[in-house]
């Protein structure tokens, strides 16, 4: 049995504006099923940029990213976008939702869009994974209504919903206090040990940090 | 497929800026309303011209149009050589159709008529004590004439009917009972050009508001004009036909034309200048409207490229939780289409309240009483479909654009 989820083999980056300057400079790892992984190092040190080519979301880089045996570099953005919706789920490092939609519904969009269980299991399963993260009577309420802290939970429970194979989180407990910080920790804890998902959350939390499986830590484009 | 997600987003973008979707709606709306009333007041003042020149006109008219000129013979034997034929004349054979019966016969076979009568058409002269005024009487079958030219309803004074029972009555035009001073039941003289004589009585005095025929033309039944002619009973002039589109004359004139030896002529063939003139008013109706729609169309396209700014971070979210650029493109096409199809409802019945209005205009010129309209429901439909594919082309280029937009850049910030 395979249980290597991830692998990220000589990821190099640049970007181009205002000046070509090289972002990541080879990076190469491996994650295997089922761990809960921190992404850690100084701000501006090319954290954000390597997790946006882990989601596949960014196309534009050279070397290869394989996750769950299937080698992502050079597909199409339609056949990234059928893969993300079914096994990543992202939380972002700014909670973005659709603002004109209520928590329950932003919760249940990629599962609509999954298809893969009906309508009112979906509403279920969000209604779960709301009362989890301690929103359950936010769930009717327009995202727009939230504080920040509740949009990130709302955010990290979309990014819940479809069972993912693997969690993303650039800064998911950035804008959380200690309370709250320890609840979404405790259910990363959760999904990783029981569930089997892996989860790579980029943190600035040094006990956040502590407690996962394995520490990844970046400098200038590099991993140390 | 109705209740899905991407059908869900739409509905929840369009119905979340309810003004602005208004807004785009109005456009397609004033588009549509626009065509309907252009294409229904235009086909209205056609119809009304076609109504007007069909009192005097019918859609095929059977002739004799004059023997062929056979007045240089050897020009036919030797086509290339030299040939001088002085002082060579066409010389009269026939005049007039003479074997109107069997014509008739083939004519009651062919599908496409709605009827069709025999005339016996003659130049005469009008007199009345000192007056004397060049015109045409006109024999005619009384009641299929009604029926070709609907001629009953021009009756200002006595009955169209009347004319099948009185050899010596006579209907005249009001312009030439004018002309001439003639009341009803006066008497009137008829000089034919072979010099024939005849005193007929006014029975009746009509009006068809075209001035050539009021000045000029006088109505007697088809016997008595044979009389005057001393002819037998099978002798025309001419036969009218009408048929069930005027528009489309060409199918029965191609049948028959091997059938009669006589010229079969269409409506069009002698008066281009109303086709002419029918056809210009269209496609200036059209040309018109569709600027309209186009204009409706730059609407619909402004805004929605104006949503699909404002909502550039929510479609790169959509795609960043796997949304594909062809869901995109249908989620913002589907609203494109929904605006086109409610603003198409709306414009229907705007236009139609819009023709209605206009149509109780008063315009009291040539018989008509109101300004012409036609409530055609091809045109609403014509209408409708322009404005969908309007709404669908003015959609779909925003909403592509929509479908390329690169999330990363945007999230990225
Ligand atoms: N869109 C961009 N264009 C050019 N440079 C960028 C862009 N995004 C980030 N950078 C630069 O790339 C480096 C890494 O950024 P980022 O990955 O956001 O760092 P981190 O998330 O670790 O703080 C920084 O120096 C930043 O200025
Ligand atoms: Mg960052």
């Amino acid at each position: 049995m395979n249980d290597i989820i991830l692998k990220a083999d000589n990821i190099i980056k640049y970007f181009y504006e205002p000046e070509k300057f090289q972002v990541l400079k080879g990076i190469s790892f491996e994650v295997k099923k089922g761990e809960f992984l921190a992404l850690v190092g100084k701000s501006g040190c090319g954290k954000s940029t390597l997790m946006y080519v882990l989601s596949t979301m960014d196309t534009d880089y050279e070397g290869s990213l394989t996750i769950k045996d299937t080698v992502l570099t050079k597909q199409s953005q339609n056949e990234l976008a059928a893969f993300r919706n079914e096994n990543i789920g992202f939380v972002f490092q700014f909670h973005y939702l659709l603002p004109e939609f209520s928590a329950l519904e932003n919760v249940m969009i990629p599962a609509l869009k999954l298809k893969r269980y009906s309508r009112a299991e979906i509403e279920e399963k969000a209604y779960k994974n709301l009362e989890m993260l301690g929103l359950k009577d936010q769930a009717l309420k327009r995202v727009t209504k939230l504080s920040g802290g509740q949009q990130q939970r709302v955010a990290i429970a979309r990014a819940l919903i479809n069972d993912p194979a693997v969690i993303m989180g650039d800064e998911p407990t950035g804008n959380l206090d200690t309370a709250n910080t320890q609840i979404v920790f405790d259910i990363f804890r959760e999904l990783a040990r029981e569930r089997n998902q892996t989860i790579i959350a980029v943190t600035h939390d040094d006990d956040f940090a502590k407690n996962c499986d394995r520490i990844i830590e970046m400098k200038d484009g590099q991993m140390v | 497929m109705f209740s899905s997600i991407n059908n869900r987003i739409s509905q929840v973008h369009l119905t979340s800026d309810v003004k602005q979707t208004i807004v785009a709606m109005l456009g397609v709306t004033f588009g549509i309303s626009m065509y309907i009333f252009m294409t229904g007041f235009m086909s209205g003042v056609n119809d009304t011209q076609a109504d007007l020149a069909f009192s005097a006109l019918a859609h095929v008219r059977i002739y004799n149009d004059g023997p062929a000129d056979n007045s240089n013979i050897a020009r036919k034997v030797f086509p290339d050589d030299i040939i001088n034929v002085r002082n060579a004349k066409v010389i009269k054979y026939t005049d007039g159709i003479k074997n109107s019966t069997t014509i008739l016969s083939t004519l009651a076979k062919q599908k496409d008529i709605t009827g069709y009568t025999s005339q016996v058409n003659i130049n005469v002269f009008f007199k009345n004590a000192g007056n004397k005024v060049n015109g045409i009487v006109s024999g005619v079958d009384v009641l299929n004439e009604d029926k070709v030219y609907g001629s009953s309803k021009h009756m200002i004074q006595g009955n169209w009917n009347e004319l099948k029972y009185r050899s010596d009555g006579l209907f005249v035009g009001v312009e030439l009972a004018r002309i001439l001073g003639l009341k009803m039941n006066d008497n009137v003289n008829i000089l034919t050009s072979d010099g024939v004589s005849h005193n007929y009585k006014v029975i009746g005095i009509f009006r068809t508001d075209v001035s050539s025929v009021d000045k000029t033309k006088a109505y007697v039944a088809i016997n008595a004009a044979r009389q005057l002619l001393g002819v037998n009973q099978d002798y025309v002039t001419d036969i009218q036909i009408d048929m069930v589109d005027y528009n489309n004359t060409q199918p029965l004139i191609d049948n028959i034309k091997s059938l009669i030896p006589y010229k079969v002529e269409s409506w069009q063939m002698g008066n281009q200048q109303l086709v002419a003139g029918s056809s210009l008013r269209d496609t200036i109706a059209r040309a018109v409207s569709l600027t309209i729609l186009l204009v409706a169309g730059f609407g619909i396209y402004n805004i929605m490229n104006m949503t699909i700014n404002q909502k550039i971070r929510e479609i790169a979210i959509l795609k960043a939780m796997g949304f594909s650029g062809s869901d995109v493109t249908k989620i913002f096409l589907t609203q494109a289409i929904i605006i086109g199809i409610l603003g198409g409802c709306v414009g229907m019945v705007l236009g139609y309240i819009i023709s209605r209005l206009v149509n109780r205009v008063k315009f009291e010129i040539a018989g008509m009483y109101h300004l012409p309209m036609t409530y055609y429901p091809h045109n609403y439909l014509l209408a409708f479909a322009f404005g969908l594919i309007t709404t669908f082309i003015a959609g779909y280029l925003p909403a592509h654009k929509a479908s390329k937009i690169d999330p990363v850049s945007i999230l990225r910030g």
